[in-house]
């Protein structure tokens, strides 16, 4: 099982040029740690206009960062938004490239719609079509990353033919994954051999269906792009500490942070009735299962926070699932001083990572 | 910290509804059709439409929200409110800033028994195959104007509400208190329709919600459902933080 880091960089009022860009730095920090760690992913989202959520509106100027400060982590934009009012297809090939090539090859490339009216109102986008646009945005990219000329007459863009440039450093093209929040959309990405990213609905056992679901259609899958990247990741909350009360105190903290501030937003499904928005916005799953307690009051026991023997046994519960992927929100809201997520992160790396890796640990994880 | 309302929530206590008691039955409204309208307001009304319990959504919304309920324990009615669109600590919730109903009995029980701040006046709602129309019109004076435009059928499970507060004085241990009563009503669609919403007039004044001005159409709808009103299940401080200050009755 591999692991990342997952940043929706949110921020509590009140914010200032100070704090956002101490927010962007610290998080810098942490994923040069988990660089060290031997954490195999960072991923950055792309959310517009959500006060105090998330303050990543440019996920790739982020990870390019990200990128020239590491040497071995894959960097992840997760996801895209494949809507035209907020990015044309072009500008996001185009701009992938160059972070695949100034990563030397660790991009890879999450897709997705957006959750919230507050963002696709923002951008005067349908919501009735950012399925429609998002399955065409994948159909193209990886074509204009491979063919040295691209020309398209679709749905919702026409362009003549065109060189795309520049060409991404991986070939034939990054690994591709896409978003899931929605039910069904596990579907989707495995008809299409896509990635599914942040599976996040449901228990876990509905996890195990979920994820037997999408390997057993992925076998047969038509693949948007020139290879299938058949890989399950979900999204979760860590907080590890030696003392199991304290994690599980703190990581509370991030989780009840983390459920509060997306609360406030205005999901699509709340504002704009569509078959196309079944589920309510933002990681209804991590939410859900984080505000469930588990047997005697207690956290839910698929929540990752505690000390590394509670962690461990979560994430035991995870890989019996056949997950391939844990990402993890290591803050929110800046609740947790940035000493302590990197404590975290460091005892997570010594005392429970190992246990899911054939490798020895890193050097780095023995620092404190 | 998402912010919070700052509505000074003492004159309004003056003519709100008084809840003696909480035991009401559940109304059962079977056959009744809703309009719903969604717009975003502008950000400078927002915290004063909310007392400090809630905060306001993000970005800043109102509901309009027209009722035609053919039956009822208190006869036929129409009921019109406009809803302020907040959150009670996480939870989705719709602040009712005031209601008009065409029915004095209807409206009197309404606001006894669920705390809806309800008067008398000539509410009309009126559905097209081209259009749905609603209006209220409070002596002579025409104080909403709204509608659906181009209504399509849209699937049941597609529309939802989000629950009500009302601003009322409630009887609790013996004393007369400020308090939000949770309406958590319950739908049963049996057909639903979405159209594009217009306001055409709206008397921010006559709804007790002066500074709200629609700005932005989000999404109308139109629905044939029978509904439940139960009896009040929660009530909150209104000058509490909502996670501190709700009470379960």
């Amino acid at each position: 099982m591999k692991f990342g880091i997952f940043f929706e960089l949110s921020l509590l009022r009140p914010w200032d040029e100070e704090r956002e860009h101490r927010l962007y730095h610290d998080a810098l920090e942490q994923v040069r740690l988990a660089d060290e760690l031997g954490f195999d992913y960072v991923w950055a989202v792309e959310h517009h206009f959500l006060e105090e959520y998330s303050h990543c509106s440019a996920p790739d100027l982020f990870l390019t960062a990200a990128a020239v400060q590491t040497r071995r982590i894959r960097v992840g934009q997760g996801i895209a938004v494949c809507v035209p009012q907020i990015n044309h297809p072009i500008r996001i090939a185009e701009r992938a490239a160059v972070l695949d090539l100034l990563s030397h090859g660790r991009l890879d490339l999450g897709t997705g719609r957006s959750g919230t009216w507050t963002e696709l109102g923002g951008f005067d986008a349908d919501p009735d079509e950012t399925k429609k646009t998002w399955d065409e945005f994948v159909r193209v990219i990886p074509r204009m990353w491979m063919q040295e000329r691209f020309g398209h007459e679709g749905r919702s863009f026409r362009m003549p033919v065109r060189a795309v440039l520049p060409k991404p450093y991986q070939k034939p093209h990054p690994p591709l994954w896409v978003a899931v929040t929605s039910p069904g959309t596990e579907v989707d990405a495995a008809v299409r051999g896509l990635g599914a990213l942040g599976l996040s609905t449901g228990s876990l056992q509905e996890y195990e269906g979920k994820i037997r679901t999408y390997k057993r259609l992925i076998r047969d899958c038509e693949p948007v792009g020139a290879f299938v990247n058949d890989q399950v990741a979900t999204v979760n909350f860590l907080f590890c500490h030696e003392d199991e009360a304290e994690g599980v105190k703190v990581g509370q903290r991030i989780t009840g942070t983390f459920n509060y501030l997306a609360a406030q937003l205005l999901s699509t499904r709340e504002a704009f009735p569509t078959r196309s928005y079944p589920s309510l916005g933002l990681l209804p799953g991590p939410r859900a299962e984080a505000a469930r307690r588990g047997e005697g009051g207690g956290p839910s026991d698929s929540i990752t926070i505690g000390d590394p023997t509670r962690v461990t046994k979560v994430l035991e519960r995870w890989e019996s699932t056949g997950i391939d992927l844990v990402n993890f929100l290591v803050n929110a809201g800046e609740t947790v001083p940035q000493e302590q997520v990197l404590a975290s992160l460091r005892l997570f790396a010594r005392e429970v990572m190992p246990r899911f890796r054939r490798e020895a640990p890193s050097a780095a994880a023995g620092a404190r | 910290m998402p912010l919070f309302g700052t509505l000074d929530v003492k004159p309004r206590l003056v003519e709100a509804p008084l809840l003696e008691r909480l035991e009401s039955e559940p109304w059962e409204l079977p056959g009744a059709e809703v309009l719903h309208l969604l717009h975003e307001i502008d950000d400078g009304a927002m915290l004063p439409l909310l007392p400090p319990a809630l905060h306001p959504t993000i970005p800043p919304t109102c509901h309009v929200v027209v009722t035609h309920a053919p039956e009822s324990p208190a006869g036929p009615f129409v009921l019109a409110q406009v809803r302020v669109g907040c959150r009670a600590g996480a939870f989705q919730r719709g602040l009712v800033t005031r209601a008009f109903c065409d029915s004095e009995r209807a409206a009197s029980e309404l606001r006894r028994r669920f705390g809806f701040d309800a008067v008398r006046a000539s509410v009309r709602l009126l559905s097209r195959y081209d259009r749905v129309e609603a209006e209220v019109t409070l002596a002579g004076r025409r104080i909403l104007g709204c509608g659906l435009v181009d209504p399509l059928a849209i699937g049941a499970d597609d529309v939802r509400y989000v629950d009500a507060l009302n601003l009322a004085r409630v009887v609790r241990d013996g004393e007369e208190r400020a308090r939000l009563v949770q309406l958590d009503a319950v739908y049963r669609i049996s057909r639903a329709d979405r159209g594009r919403p217009v306001i055409e007039a709206l008397d921010a004044a006559a709804w007790r919600a002066d500074g709200l001005v629609p700005r932005w159409a989000v999404s109308g709808s139109f629905c044939r459902a029978d509904l439940t009103l139960p009896r009040p299940r929660y009530l909150v401080d209104p000058l509490r933080p909502a996670l501190q200050g709700t009470e379960r009755v």
